[in-house]
């Protein structure tokens, strides 16, 4: 290392101007800092701060007035947007399919995948169908929603498909019935998402060690004992953020509903991200649209709250 | 987030998955039949492409399509409908700029985070952060009311703006963790020698992020090329909607479009993806598994 | 040092583009969200280029709900379009309580004097004391049929409502769907409940718009008792289906219960009209009411601020006009209700003629009729009973739409 004549270190420093002295200098020399580095990171702090987090205080902001079309004069209204919400049907509707959008969220993207990771593995040609598995992923959600339109239609392929194999035509309108149209929009979901959820889970399941697997074969454990025991506590982490990501893209998805919703009449009821947009830009109530963006931010942040939770417990429990 | 502390040998990883491959064929066959569900819906967008409006129609929709040709009045007729010419270059001006300037800030300010001491540090980290956290919904309304006021709606710099801004945060993470890895012996040695801040970032340290910074462009600009919500609601106008928005029109009311246009766009409006992701499949997979996005 | 390049090249490449904003020059733009008719607009606006020395353009938004967001905060920024197109019907009159919009009453009062616009097509855009847009098209609502399907049953256009019903029964009967109606787009679903509305009892039909008759009254009832009933005798074609207009081009129905806007579209998947397929009014049930339509008419506005523009008050004035009328009906197939122009096509001229000697009625269309408010749910119900078409969901609707309806009209009061 080269010689650097003006650089004291900190113990002769103090020794030349006192304790007191040295925390001035330091302190000096930290605000001198903070603006150097904030110089760095204005650009970033100015975008996001403008562009998102003000409009999220603005839309906390809006979801509490009442505003007129048009003029868009807001005055405050206290709480009777959110009072509106329990009760109306839409509203109802769309929060009861919000909640099944979460479970299901919850359980098919890590469970098929997770199945398809382990499966997968022992197979020949594991890759190949790693690939085709994981193809959709790279797909916009849009196409995605085009093409899975025309395989749930009246004439599409899945009812052609389901002829063949009952042998008389079918005739269902999936994405056309009430107790159809959800599934169908999931299912396709989970064919987009599974493969991702797959990837992970394969990386996850590969950084085991090999060690306690050993050891565990060495005391006479079954394989299924090795997996409940020593296999899925190590893999916890992973499924844990694996999850929370299924569930929050899965809910407030809102291409798949929007493209493939269009022939439901109950389309604004499919979740509250769609019921959000019919009721702003469609009808014009732009704050009762607000006060449902912010239901919809609460739901986000408890189902981030329980992934906090639940990966502290996970990490103690791994430690 | 937890990935983002493993450190994976991808080679190592499918060699040991090679090995603990074992050739059963029931499995291949079962395997075969489960990707089944993954190659129906692909079979039927190919075969689908190739077909014009009256053989859609009339035939099943799985079947062989009888000639190659409708592909090309299929392709025009969907180029010309929904004005797809204008969307790829609008998205792609999005895509390659927002995402270009959001990764480019996004290392200036993880420079700034790891690299010069300040107080507070994890508060402005903690701020950049929290652009990730609301859902998209939440932006929606003040933002096309701000923008209208404004007067940037409809305008390719609004639409840039808001996306260079949702894709700063992302970066910001994935490059923070990149730089508290790395080492700080050339950086710490070229200030020695009187480097300005500047030129410390801009000669060393970002020649040292390329690698991350590849991935998250990536997957930045994938998704800016995906968005349909935030394009719907800024930029409608034609001159700047993105191509994702454009293919909305084969939901207009007065097309004759049949489902073998529509989806001929929607392959169509897919291809770059498709392209970049098998050129740099192995950025992407970089970037998913840093960021499990 | 490659990648730095790459990095300055995109960097200039995102000042460049931001710097683009908009050049400002003197231009008409029209503003509107009927992307499936730009380029017709377009060649009007090319002609309105050549005959005003203003180049004309035209702005299409999409969708249209995405447009009424844009003219809603527009209209809240002070800063509308100076041109653009609308409804009419209630989001007509909610834009012109703004007091953004320029009454157009000396315009119009030049347009009927040059004998080429009827006065009853200008009380069709008048509000109160005052006229405020013009004619973007002018389209009656009509029975489309398929003459080759016609000739096939052995029938002829009906006169009256008993010579409509067994027309149908006799395509039932010739193993041809009479009619096509689709949920397509999720807007359709009022046709078909609004025109038996008309043909029965028109003064509940009006009645329904101002909060005076239920929609679960027996008028209401028996409108889709009827429509219930054509159901069940399989009158129908698929209501699933997104392709319309190719639907009755292609035979799947044939009847196709329309604007007149749609003869373009048909002719355009193959049918030549007057030929392969002409159009009727439908007859009402009560031969004793008068000869009616429903009248769909887009208006095109000025704001106050278009209206201080000469150039743009030139172009609206060319758009009615002789020669713009003429070059839209060629572009489109629209008609605007210019007496002095072409009509766009045979069926149009038929149907005209039609009109007059039957001195037929016009009436809104639900769609622009029914508070703007209660518009998106309701037809949502409406398709809801396509969709399954039985008395036990007209039941259910009928409900679910008067809750609706009773809540909007008790808010008003």
């Amino acid at each position: 290392m080269a010689h650097f004549p003006h650089r004291e270190t900190d113990l002769q420093l103090m020794e030349r101007i006192g304790w007191h002295q040295v925390k001035a200098v330091e302190n000096r020399a930290m605000k001198r800092n903070f603006w150097k580095a904030f110089a760095f990171m204005s650009p970033a702090i100015v975008l996001v701060c403008g562009l998102l987090l003000m409009p999220v205080v603005y839309n906390i902001y809006f979801s509490f007035t009442k505003w007129k079309k048009f003029s868009g004069l807001d005055e405050f209204a206290g709480f009777s947007n959110y009072a509106r919400l329990p009760g109306n049907p839409y509203f109802d509707a769309a929060f009861y399919n919000t909640a099944i959008w979460v479970a299901a969220s919850i359980v098919f993207p890590l469970a098929i995948g997770f199945g398809l990771a382990v499966f997968l593995r022992g197979v020949a040609f594991g890759n190949v169908f790693k690939n085709i598995i994981f193809l959709p992923r790279i797909l916009a959600p849009t196409a995605v929603a085009v093409i899975w339109f025309h395989v749930y239609a009246p004439h599409g392929v899945l009812n052609s498909l389901l002829a063949l194999v009952m042998g008389q035509p079918v005739d269902i309108g999936w994405l056309y019935q009430d107790n159809t149209v959800t599934p169908a929009i999931i299912a396709t979901f989970v064919w987009q998402s599974v493969g991702l959820v797959m990837v992970l889970v394969l990386l996850g399941l590969s950084a085991i060690p090999k060690d306690p697997l050993e050891a565990a074969r060495v005391d006479g454990a079954t394989n299924a004992q090795a997996f409940w025991h020593i296999i899925l506590p190590l893999l916890m982490p992973t499924l844990v953020v694996v999850t929370i990501l299924s569930v929050l893209s899965g809910f407030t998805t809102f291409d798949l509903l929007w493209v493939m919703g269009v022939g439901y009449p109950g389309q604004r009821t499919l979740s509250l991200a769609v019921y959000m947009y019919f009721e702003s830009f469609q009808k014009g109530s732009w704050a009762f649209g607000s006060a449902i963006a912010v239901i919809i931010g609460i739901v986000v942040f408890s189902v981030t709250w329980i992934q906090t939770v639940m990966q502290s417990r996970v990490d103690r429990m791994t430690r | 987030m937890a990935l983002a502390t493993h450190q994976i040998d991808f080679a190592a990883i499918e060699a040991k998955e090679r090995a603990a491959t074992k050739k059963k064929w029931p499995s291949v066959i079962v395997a075969l039949l489960i990707s089944l569900i993954w190659v129906v819906p692909f079979y039927y967008m190919a075969v689908s492409v190739f077909k014009t409006h009256a053989e859609y129609t009339a035939n099943n929709p799985l079947s062989i399509p009888e000639g190659m040709s409708p592909i090309v009045d299929n392709a025009i007729s969907a180029w010309n409908t929904a004005k797809m010419g204008a969307g790829f270059a609008n998205s792609a001006l999005y895509g390659l700029v927002g995402a270009g300037f959001a990764v480019f800030f996004a290392a200036m300010a993880a420079y700034g985070l790891t690299r010069i001491s300040f107080k507070r540090q994890n508060f402005w980290f903690m701020l950049i952060f929290a652009g990730t956290i609301f859902p998209f919904q939440i932006y929606l309304i003040p933002l096309f009311f701000a923008y209208q006021k404004v007067g940037i709606i409809n305008t390719h710099f609004g639409m840039l703006l808001f996306y260079t801004a949702v894709c700063i945060p992302f970066p910001v993470l994935v490059l923070r963790n990149y730089l508290n890895g790395l080492s700080r012996e050339m950086d710490e040695a070229a200030r020695m020698d009187g480097a300005s801040e500047f030129r410390v970032f801009w000669s060393i340290i970002l020649p040292n992020c390329i690698g991350p910074m590849t991935a998250t462009f990536l997957l930045q600009f994938t998704w800016i090329w995906n968005d349909l919500l935030f394009s719907t609601v800024l930029g409608n106008r034609e001159e700047v909607r993105s191509i994702m928005n454009s293919l909305q029109i084969f939901h207009g009311s007065y097309t004759t479009a049949g489902p073998n246009l529509s989806l001929t766009a929607a392959l169509i409006a897919s291809l770059p993806a498709i392209v970049l992701f098998l050129l740099l499949r192995r950025h992407f997979m970089e970037g998913m598994r840093v960021t499990g996005v | 040092m490659n990648f730095k390049t790459k990095l300055l090249s995109l960097a200039f490449a995102g000042l460049m583009s931001a710097s683009v904003v908009s050049a400002y020059a003197a231009e008409v733009t029209l503003v509107h969200d009927k992307a499936f008719w730009a380029e017709a607009l377009q060649k009007v606006g090319d002609a309105a280029t050549k005959a005003t020395g203003v180049p004309m353009k035209q702005n299409a938004y999409s969708p249209p709900e995405q447009y009424k967001a844009y003219m809603q905060s527009s209209v809240a920024a002070n800063d509308p379009p100076d041109i653009f197109t609308w409804w009419t019907g209630g989001v007509y009159e909610e834009l012109i309580k703004t007091g953004a919009v320029a009454e157009l009453d000396d315009i119009w009062a030049e347009m009927i004097k040059s004998g080429e616009f009827s006065e009853g097509v200008r009380d069709f855009y008048k509000v109160g004391d005052h006229v405020y847009g013009v004619p973007l098209h002018l389209s009656r609502w009509i029975v489309l049929y398929n003459k080759a399907d016609y000739a096939k049953a052995g029938i002829s256009e009906p006169k009256t409502w008993a010579e409509f019903v067994s027309n149908a029964e006799k395509l039932k009967a010739a193993g041809i769907t009479p009619f096509v109606a689709t949920t397509q787009d999720g807007w359709r679903g009022f046709i078909w409940f609004e025109e038996i509305m008309l043909r029965t009892n028109p003064e509940a039909y009006m009645g329904l718009h101002t909060g005076k008759v239920a929609y679960d009254s027996e008028p209401v009832r028996n409108a889709f008792k009827i429509w219930a009933d054509w159901y069940a005798k399989g009158y129908f074609s698929d209501p699933r289906s997104t392709e319309e207009v190719a639907d009755f081009a292609k035979g799947k129905g044939s009847m196709n219960l329309i604007g007149d806007w749609a003869i373009g579209l048909v002719e355009k998947a193959g049918m030549k009209p007057g030929a392969d397929f002409d159009a009727f009014i439908m007859p009402n049930m009560d031969p004793a009411l008068p000869s009616s339509t429903i009248l769909e008419g887009g208006p095109i506005m000025l704001s106050k601020k278009g209206m201080a523009k000469p150039e743009v008050v030139n172009a609206l004035k060319y758009f009615v006009s002789v020669d713009g009328a003429n070059v839209w009906a060629a572009a489109s197939g629209n008609a605007l209700g210019n007496s002095k122009a072409n009509p766009p096509n045979v069926i149009v001229k038929k149907i005209n003629d039609d009109v007059a000697a039957m001195k037929t009625a016009s009436y809104p269309r639900w769609w622009e009729a029914v508070p703007a408010d209660l518009q998106g749910e309701m037809v949502a119900e409406l398709n809801r009973f396509m969709l399954t078409p039985t008395m036990e969901t007209a039941e259910s609707v009928m409900t679910n739409t008067q809750k609706l309806n009773a809540a909007y009209w008790a808010d008003k009061q």
